[in-house]
Order: C-alpha cells, then sequence, then structure tokens
C-alpha cells in the first residue's frame, strides 16, 4: 500500500505546464467572451474545441510518449492493468467527491474515513472476531453515517464545508487511531476480505470492476437522473432550485453520504489488497482525488464537473504517476509535478468557468 | 476631465453563441445632451452599453471618441476615458460605507499609508450635495434605499470626473418622487456638459428627460431623432417594429364569484408581514400594490412557503396547509415566480429546455417509476412554450446566460405555465421587459384567471394593475390597509392610498 501512496503522491504531471496549459490558453485571458473577438471565425472553434479536448489530448500524448521512451515495459496490456487496478481506488473517491462539488460544497473528511474504514474493519475483524461480512457492512454503514453527520452539519445547520469537514477528517482520524492505537497490522485478516480486492473476474481484478460499476452508478446518477439534474441545479443557482420545489438540504446531504460509502469502500479496498493496516491511510488520497475533478472539469464539459471528466482525470494522473515511476525520477521532482498539476488543474478549470 | 463633445460606436457587431447581438449598430452621444436609448429586450442596448464600459469586445466596428478611435480592452479603460455606469442591477459594495463606495477606486485621500476617513466622507459630501442627496457619507451603503444606491453610484461618477453617464433602468423600484429628483439630476448634469445615456421601457419618462433618442431593433440602430419631435405611437412603431400602436388596454371583467381558492388569515412576520388576510376566488386576478419596502414580496414569499411565517393560517380550497418550503407550497398548488429572475428565478448555467423544466421533471419520465428524464420529451415542451412566449432563442439547448434580460425573465415565466397549480403568485413580472413582452405577460394572466386558476399579480406599475386586476389590495409598513375593487381602481386611489400614513 505504501507503494500506492507514494505513487499517488506523484501523480504528477510532465503535462503541467505544456498540454494542459496549451487547453486553455484561448480563455484564459477571456472574461467576458472576448476570445470571440479575434480572429478568423476557424480560430475560435479551434479554441472551443482545445477547451473541451485539450485535456483529452494531452492524456493521449502523455501515453504515446511514454509508449515511446519504455517501449518495452509501458504500452502492455499488463502495464494497463497495472494502472487501471492502482487507480481503481482514486477513481472511486474521485467520482463521489464530483457529487459534492457538483452542489457547491466541500468534502476534505474522506481522507479520515478511508482510514477509519481500514481501521474499522481490522480492528473489527483481528481484534474482536467478527466475520468479515459484517465488518465491511458494519463499516459501509460508518460511512453513511459519517456523510449523513457531515450533511446534516453543513446543509442543515449551515456550517461552512470547508471548515466542517476538515474537522470531521481529524475527528474521524481520532476514532481511527482509537481502535486501533495507531498499530500497523499484518496477521490474522481473513481470507475472504482479502479476496475482496486481491480476486478476479473475468481476468480483471476485482478492483477494477467495483470502481466500474461504482463509476457508472454515479455517471447516471448525475447525468442521466432526476436527481443529478436537481444536483446541477443546486450547484447553479440553489435558490432557484429551491423555488422550483427542489429538495435542496436533502440532496446537499446525499452527496456527503455519497462521499462518505465510497471512502468506506475505498478503506476496505486498500485494507484487502495489501491484506495489511497502516495507520492513516486515507490523507494521501486527498490531493490526487481533487486534482483529478479538477482536471476532469477542464474536459468535456468545460467549467463544470463532471463524471467522465473526472474518469479522464483519474487515468491521465495514474498514467503519469506509472510513467514517472518507470523513469525513475526523485521523490522532490514527483512533489513539484504534483503540486504544479493540481495548480493547472484548477486554473484550467476556472478558465472554462470564465469562458462561459 | 474637460467635457467631451462626441462619442461614437460605428457598424458595431457583436454575436454569442447562437445569439446576433448587435448586428452593425450606430449609436452617438453628444456632450451636453440626454439621450434616451430605446427598443425592445434583446435589440441589443445592454450589449452596447457593455461594450461601452469595456465588458465585452466588439466583433467588428468601432468607437469613437470626439472623433478619435478608441480602444476599451477591459472596464479600467472606460473609467479612464470618463465613462461612468449605473446599472440596472447595482454593482456597489453594500458593506463598505457611503464615502468609501463613492470614492471606490479613485484612490483615498492617505496619510502615511492610512485612510484619512474625515477627508474621504468631506469628499463625498462634497459631491452629494451637488446630487441634492441628503446621504451621510458614514452610513454602510446596505442601509441604503435603491434610489439612494442608485445616486450614490452616480456620485461615484461623478467623484471620478466622468464626462459620460450611461444609466440602464435607473428608475425601476424607484417611486414619482425619486424619479423626479433623479431626472433633476440628470438636467443639472446634462447643463453642466456631460454626456448621458439614458436607457429605459418607460416612455413617459423618456419624453419627460432625454434630448434626443435612437431606437435599436434586432441589434441595429433604426431611428434617430429630437425628442421634442417625435410622439409616442411613432416610437411605438419604431420599437416594434409594425404599424399601429398598442391599444390601451380594457379593464378586466370581473367574473361571477368564483370558489375560493386560497385564504390566507392573519399571516405574520414580526416586523415585515403583520397579521395579513387575503383572499383569492377562482378566476381572479388580485393585485398588491404598494411602496418598495412595504412587505409585498415577503408576503407572497410567507404563501409560497419560500419563507416560514411565524404565526398565521393558510387555507387552500377549503382545507388548511402547512406550507414550510416552496415544495410544498408547490404541492398545496401554489407557485412563485419571483422577482429576481437572476438570484432566484434562472438557472443562468442551465439551458432553457433545463430551466423550463426543473419544477416538472416528474412529467418527463422515461417511465413513471424511473425518475430518468426524456430529453426529447423535454425539449418538445420547452419548444413549445418558448414559440408560446415568443422567447427568443434559437434552440432551447441555448444556455440561459446569454439571454437578454426580458428573455430571461420569460423563461422564468415558462416554467410555471404548464403546471397544474391553482393559485399563481406573479412578483414584478414584467419588471426590465419590453411593451410587447408585457403585453403578453397581461394575457398570460388573464388565460390562466379565464381557466379559473387564481393570479396574485404584484407591481410598482400601477396603470398595469389598473388594467389587469379585479381586485387590488395596498400594502403599507407590512400590512394589508386598503382593498379596490373593480371601476375603484385607479392610479390615482392607488398613489394616495400608498402614500397616505
Amino acid at each position: 500500500m505504501s507503494e500506492h501512496l507514494t505513487a499517488s503522491a506523484q501523480n504528477a504531471a510532465v503535462g503541467g505546464s505544456t498540454q494542459v496549459g496549451g487547453t486553455g490558453e484561448q480563455p484564459a485571458r477571456d472574461p467576458g467572451g472576448r476570445a470571440a473577438a479575434v480572429g478568423p471565425p476557424g480560430r475560435n472553434a479551434a479554441a472551443a474545441f482545445a477547451a473541451r479536448y485539450g485535456l483529452l489530448v494531452a492524456f493521449l500524448a502523455t501515453v504515446a510518449v511514454f509508449s515511446a521512451v519504455r517501449s518495452s515495459t509501458f504500452p502492455t496490456w499488463r502495464n494497463a492493468e497495472s494502472i487501471l487496478t492502482l487507480a481503481a481506488p482514486s477513481l472511486i473517491i474521485a467520482v463521489g467527491l464530483t457529487v459534492v462539488l457538483v452542489m457547491q460544497d466541500f468534502d476534505l473528511s474522506f481522507g479520515g474515513m478511508i482510514g477509519l474504514a481500514g481501521g474499522a474493519a481490522t480492528a473489527f475483524m483481528v481484534n474482536d472476531g467478527w466475520a468479515w461480512q459484517l465488518a465491511v457492512v458494519v463499516v459501509l454503514g460508518l460511512g453513511v453515517l459519517v456523510g449523513v453527520l457531515n450533511g446534516f452539519m453543513v446543509a442543515y445547520l449551515g456550517g461552512n464545508s470547508f471548515i466542517i469537514t476538515l474537522a470531521m477528517g481529524t475527528v474521524l482520524a481520532g476514532v481511527e487511531f482509537g481502535l486501533t492505537d495507531q498499530a500497523t497490522v499484518y496477521d490474522g485478516i481473513p481470507a475472504g476480505y482479502v479476496e475482496i480486492a486481491s480476486g478476479e473476474l473475468l481476468g480483471l481484478s476485482n478492483q477494477i470492476w467495483i470502481a466500474a460499476v461504482l463509476a457508472l452508478v454515479v455517471w447516471v446518477l448525475l447525468e442521466r437522473s432526476e436527481i443529478g439534474r436537481f444536483m446541477y441545479a443546486i450547484g447553479g443557482n440553489p435558490e432557484a432550485a429551491r423555488l422550483s420545489g427542489v429538495r435542496v438540504l436533502r440532496l446537499r446531504l446525499l452527496g456527503f453520504v455519497v462521499v462518505g460509502v465510497a471512502a468506506a469502500v475505498v478503506g476496505i479496498l486498500l485494507t484487502s489488497q495489501s491484506a495489511s493496516y497502516a495507520p492513516n491511510g486515507g490523507t494521501a488520497y486527498l490531493l490526487p482525488a481533487f486534482a483529478a475533478v479538477f482536471l476532469g472539469a477542464a474536459v468535456f464539459r468545460p467549467g463544470e464537473f463532471n463524471v467522465l471528466g473526472t474518469i479522464v482525470g483519474v487515468l491521465f494522473l495514474g498514467v503519469i504517476q506509472t510513467g514517472l515511476t518507470m523513469l525513475d525520477l526523485e521523490t522532490w521532482v514527483i512533489n513539484l509535478v504534483q503540486g504544479g498539476i493540481l495548480i493547472t488543474a484548477v486554473l484550467v478549470s476556472r478558465m472554462g468557468m470564465a469562458r462561459r | 476631465m474637460r467635457a467631451l463633445e462626441r462619442v461614437e460606436a460605428r457598424a458595431i457587431v457583436k454575436t454569442y453563441p447562437g445569439v446576433v447581438a448587435l448586428d452593425g449598430a450606430n449609436v452617438t452621444v453628444e456632450g451636453g445632451s440626454i439621450l434616451g436609448l430605446l427598443g425592445k429586450n434583446g435589440a441589443g442596448k445592454s450589449t452596447l452599453i457593455k461594450l461601452l464600459a469595456g465588458v465585452v469586445a466588439p466583433d467588428a466596428g468601432e468607437l469613437l471618441l470626439d472623433g478619435a478611435p478608441i480602444a476599451l480592452p477591459d472596464p479600467h479603460a472606460a473609467t479612464a476615458h470618463g465613462f461612468a455606469f449605473v446599472h440596472q442591477e447595482l454593482a456597489d459594495v453594500p458593506n463598505l460605507t457611503v464615502a468609501e463606495n463613492v470614492g471606490l477606486g479613485l484612490g483615498y485621500p492617505t496619510r502615511g499609508g492610512l485612510v484619512r476617513r474625515r477627508e474621504l466622507r468631506a469628499q463625498a459630501r462634497a459631491v452629494l450635495a451637488r446630487l441634492e442627496a441628503e446621504i451621510d457619507p458614514a452610513t454602510p451603503l446596505a442601509q441604503l434605499s435603491i434610489a439612494q444606491r442608485r445616486l450614490v453610484m452616480i456620485a461615484h461618477g461623478l467623484a471620478a470626473d466622468a464626462r459620460l453617464f450611461v444609466l440602464d433602468e435607473p428608475t425601476a423600484s424607484l417611486t414619482d418622487d425619486e424619479i423626479a429628483h433623479l431626472h433633476r439630476v440628470l438636467r443639472t448634469l446634462r447643463d453642466d456638459g456631460v454626456a448621458i445615456v439614458y436607457v429605459s421601457h418607460r416612455l413617459d419618462e423618456v419624453f419627460a428627460v432625454t434630448d434626443r433618442v435612437t431606437v435599436m431593433r434586432d441589434g441595429r440602430d433604426v431611428f434617430h431623432g429630437a425628442t421634442a419631435e417625435v410622439d409616442k405611437p411613432r416610437l411605438i412603431e419604431q420599437i416594434t417594429g409594425t404599424r399601429g400602436a398598442v391599444e390601451a388596454r380594457p379593464r378586466r371583467v370581473a367574473p361571477a364569484g368564483g370558489e375560493e381558492l386560497l385564504r390566507v388569515e392573519g399571516l405574520t412576520l414580526p416586523g415585515i408581514v403583520e397579521d395579513a388576510d387575503l383572499q383569492l376566488r377562482a378566476g381572479e386576478v388580485l393585485g398588491i400594490a404598494g411602496l418598495v419596502g412595504a412587505g409585498r414580496s415577503e408576503l407572497v414569499r410567507l404563501i409560497c412557503g419560500a419563507d416560514r411565517a411565524a404565526s398565521g393560517r393558510i387555507v387552500v380550497r377549503g382545507s388548511e396547509r402547512r406550507i414550510r418550503s416552496p415544495r410544498d407550497g408547490m404541492e398545496a398548488g401554489i407557485v412563485l415566480l419571483p422577482e429576481d429572475r437572476k438570484t432566484q428565478g434562472a438557472v443562468l448555467g442551465f439551458s432553457v429546455r433545463k430551466n423550463i423544466t426543473l419544477p416538472a421533471m416528474a412529467r418527463f419520465r422515461l417511465a413513471k417509476p424511473l425518475p430518468l428524464p426524456n430529453q426529447r420529451r423535454e425539449r418538445a415542451a420547452a419548444g413549445e412554450l418558448v414559440a408560446r412566449l415568443k422567447i427568443k432563442v434559437a434552440d432551447v439547448e441555448q444556455p440561459a446566460l446569454h439571454l437578454s434580460g426580458g428573455n430571461q425573465q420569460k423563461v422564468v415565466l415558462a416554467k410555471w405555465l404548464d403546471s397544474d397549480a391553482d393559485v399563481f403568485v406573479f412578483d414584478e413580472p414584467t419588471h426590465g421587459i419590453d411593451v410587447e413582452g408585457k403585453e403578453e405577460v397581461y394575457d398570460l394572466m388573464a388565460e390562466l384567471a379565464d381557466q379559473g386558476r387564481g393570479v396574485i399579480f404584484i407591481s410598482s406599475e400601477f396603470t398595469e394593475l389598473v388594467s389587469t386586476c379585479n381586485r387590488v389590495v395596498v400594502m403599507r409598513d407590512g400590512r394589508l390597509v386598503e382593498e379596490f375593487e373593480g371601476e375603484a381602481i385607479s392610479d390615482a386611489a392607488l398613489v394616495a392610498s400608498c402614500y397616505s400614513h
């Protein structure tokens, strides 16, 4: 797992300045729809294409570059599967995070929730001798509970989501440490539990299947269902949504529940895959998850958080992370690039918004 | 800054995705003159103003200041040329004081890097005195009325030594006295050599205060002339592009006492709405008159569930309903078309289709038990409403953001038109809408009432209450104080009732 953490911390980007920046160049200077004012019409269409698909192009270009530089190891089925497996937990949490961000709320507590989920499952099974199925159900329930608490405090009591969930993350880490004494656990995790993440179906890791199904569910929810329409309306104008009969508070609460459950799933998958538990395993997901979702807001529907964009964002980060690892870069480079990509992602997505 | 002679916009073209906002428009305004800029919603007035303000850049055409081409790449450039703007939606900083707003961005007087508040206030006081505005510069802006805030914005322009003032619907939500005061101020400025552009849908005001008029239609200038040489029918003809003026609307004839749809008893929100009793019958259009701040919007928001009342009863079709949210209101059959389309009515990032279907999503499901919307049916329904309300869009998938204000307002109306609600509450539905659009809104209200529904209509333009309502109640200081019915409803009576104490 530790490998995964450093790896996701890499999430960095070769493309940080070149490819990604290129996608938003036009809209960048365009607070008032001004790009339209200069140049021939063809340039306009090109700018629109760049804003919409630039990140996708950058993603494919990155794949091509890594494939050329490490032609024997990178462009292989094995490597693709490994990238997907590695990206699966990130995808689950990033997709969940997309839901709250659509409604203009923040959730910073999922790092704590991921850690708590792994810690609680381990403690229940190893210390208390619970059946692994029971532990899984209870941990998923914990995710729901934490989501409800977050949602209640933010939506119904009007707390600032940034601060409330940041504090909640700390509380959850406290609960995790209380349950596990911050001890790393290698032994006694049931085989059935380990099988959840390590098992395979049709030649693909269960993690990939789980991530794919959850992503599909959230995609249908946000893009194809009434609830999704309402959620985007809340993000666009909460008062207009409320006056149109949308249950704003309830849906905002639901958003936090989605993140809570996603975080619980990720916590379970991480401990299951490594058959071990290490304290505070979730915090490292905070930055990459936000980076992926904000990157995603720069593609397909510029300026708007969307599930397909988030998926591209996660895969982009996954490819970069694996590619950089193959290039044997030093840790300090990885840190620089990781911070750089998040900043770029935020800026590119702002440019998209300004363009509307 | 010395007075300017002339600002010209020549052959300006500006397109937005799916909309040609300006299509070769020419407008000239001269120093020492007030130009009335007229046109329907979507005629291109707002875009032209944004252009002068440096907010948008033209696709083609040029701006000339005293004959020399100028570029306005950003709002700062417009300010540097001495252009000042009073927008319909106030663009000031409510949490700062009047003095801080007047001096905003002009460089506060400082000593050793610290703001000298006394001097700042003195500067503001001097400018406000020129406007005959009795406003204490130390007051936080948020405590002022809308009229006072508009004056503060004009004061800001004066403090910046502006040579061109552009006022966009400056008299919206103002009382007659306040309008008279504003006009006096504008004439004084004009006599000082300032150029003024006055944008308004209210023709009486245009005749009262402007020297020249320019009419725009479909992104082009179609008429220029001296105000003294045109008459109202001629202007209306130019604005609408059709021959024959809009005829005075006949009064709405009272229906035979319909069934009681809504009864409100003792509705109270302390300090804002006090002990309101109200009754609405099927087939009735009930007007609520009153001054800004009398509590009209607040009252209807309580009825619709947008806010929660402290006490009182709401009875719909004979049964008491507990209405604690807009959703409760909708379920009880009461819908609200809110006052402010930008903050309450429309989701601007949404397409026209998504805005229109938002309150009625359940009607567009792929299958009844499946909460998945059928976009094709949504498009069809939205398309019908767009046609019915004559909303100017190329496609229902166009974002509401780029529509003109009046078209946005119509989108908000369209959201509710197909609803099977019993009670429709229209809060200032004609605010910022052109002459034709207003007639359409009146027709819609009458149509709903004729179908046996009840309509509550809030308006600050009493003439439209006179012609559309069966009954009008007057609200003053949070209380319903007087009621007029049928022939007793008149502009004079309503004004007198609003102002009496």
